[in-house]
């Protein structure tokens, strides 16, 4: 069973390989972020995988709390586009 | 090799091209996008190692807060061009001195290292908390958790002081613009109840589990600021008393039970009886304290003229 955890994980890395590629690459700001946001929801996955294999307590908590906050990273982009840092593209559009 | 292995070494890889590219990347914006995976990687890392306690520290900073500092810090930087801050030699020697010598306090470390790992757990039944990371943190070494609180705090008051004389006392950070039926705020009004009580959570479980006040209340201040960012709430005004009181609470509340200790014989002893109720009460306190703290650093100065 664990052997087949680590396969379903190593294959999620792989796609955040691919991710990474777009991250370092561009070639615009928001290619980046999103693949960086795409590395995220990867993390999740390859977290809850983890805590199968680890049976550790907290693992399972932590792949929770990087659920919850792993949108942040686009919220402070889409701000920190806006001409001031206080606006919001959609309203402004 | 197993596959075990395999996912190690190639983590490992990830990191380090992580790291190469936040360094040598060419684009201010580029490294900081690529610093955001790196604390997430190291997160998956620290699993790894077994640390689960950091890795949500680390998560919790990195997803929450430094994600929105940097990209904020990296727009205001930006002159248009893109352009990074030239290249120091002097900067890069001193960096590459550092990091050789930590790794080579590491590897000259003596092996085996005993390490305080057998006290600690001879001591866990009278901490107050089955989880030995709470267990020093709050107990053993609460001495230092104090000091961490109050360097907390006095970096806040250094942030404050930066502010303009005509905007003192105002709110901090600039009037948010967002259409109230967008993405965004939707968004910041449907996640911070549902991060309230996972940040809340955190601390609860951290007596037995990994969690605690530092984590629990990086969640919240992370939710916190999303709301504000979000344009549902405003930060309160600098000046305000109830704002004042709720950045000491933590501080002061833990200070109080250290002093308390007296009756236990020293300085932050707690009686094993009361350990558990005063260690879940710091915390609770000092997880507030310390959200408002992390917020209020993130958005900065107060910018507003009252």
């Amino acid at each position: 069973m664990t052997g087949f955890l680590y396969a379903a994980a190593l294959v999620i890395l792989a796609t955040i390989c691919v991710s990474m590629w777009r991250v370092l690459r561009g070639p615009t700001r928001a290619d980046r972020i999103m693949g960086a946001q795409l590395i995220g929801t990867g993390g999740v996955a390859v977290l809850v995988l983890l805590s199968l294999v680890h049976r550790q307590a907290g693992v399972l908590d932590l792949a929770l709390l990087l659920a919850l906050l792993a949108a942040f990273a686009a919220v402070g982009f889409v701000k920190s586009q806006s001409a001031d840092g206080a606006g919001d593209p959609e309203g402004e559009s | 090799m197993t596959l075990g292995d395999a996912f190690d070494i190639l983590l490992c890889l990830l990191i380090l091209t992580a790291a190469a590219g936040v360094i040598g990347g060419r684009d201010l914006f580029g490294s900081v996008a690529l610093f955001i995976v790196y604390g997430l990687l190291l997160t998956i890392a620290w699993v790894r190692l077994g640390a689960v306690d950091v890795a949500l520290a680390e998560g919790a900073i990195g997803a929450g807060l430094t994600g929105v500092l940097l990209l904020g810090a990296a727009a205001k930087m930006d002159d248009g061009a893109g352009q990074r801050p030239s290249f120091r030699p002097g900067a890069l020697l001193l960096c590459a001195g550092v990091a050789g010598g930590l790794g080579w306090a590491v590897v000259s470390l003596a092996q085996p290292a005993a390490g305080l790992i057998p006290l600690v757990r001879e001591n866990l039944p009278v901490a107050g908390a089955d989880n030995p990371v709470t267990a020093v943190l709050l107990n053993f070494r609460g001495w230092d958790t104090l000091m961490e609180a109050a360097v907390l705090l006095i970096a806040l008051v250094g942030v404050w002081a930066l502010s303009p004389e005509d905007s003192w006392g105002g709110r901090s950070g600039l009037t948010q613009r967002v259409r109230v039926d967008g993405v965004l705020g939707t968004f910041g009004r449907f996640l911070p109840p549902i991060g309230f009580v996972v940040g809340v959570y955190l601390v609860w479980v951290g007596t037995s589990a990994p969690g605690g006040a530092f984590q629990g209340g990086t969640v919240v201040a992370a939710v916190w600021l999303l709301a504000i960012m979000a344009g549902v709430v405003e930060p309160p005004p600098v000046a305000s008393i109830r704002l004042r009181l709720l950045l000491m609470a933590g501080p002061a509340v833990f200070l109080a039970t250290g002093i308390w200790g007296f009756a236990a014989g020293a300085f932050m002893a707690f009686d094993p009886a009361y350990a558990k109720p005063l260690i879940l009460a710091v915390e609770l306190v000092l997880a507030l304290s310390i959200a408002a703290t992390l917020a209020l650093l993130v958005i900065g100065r107060p910018r507003r003229p009252q």
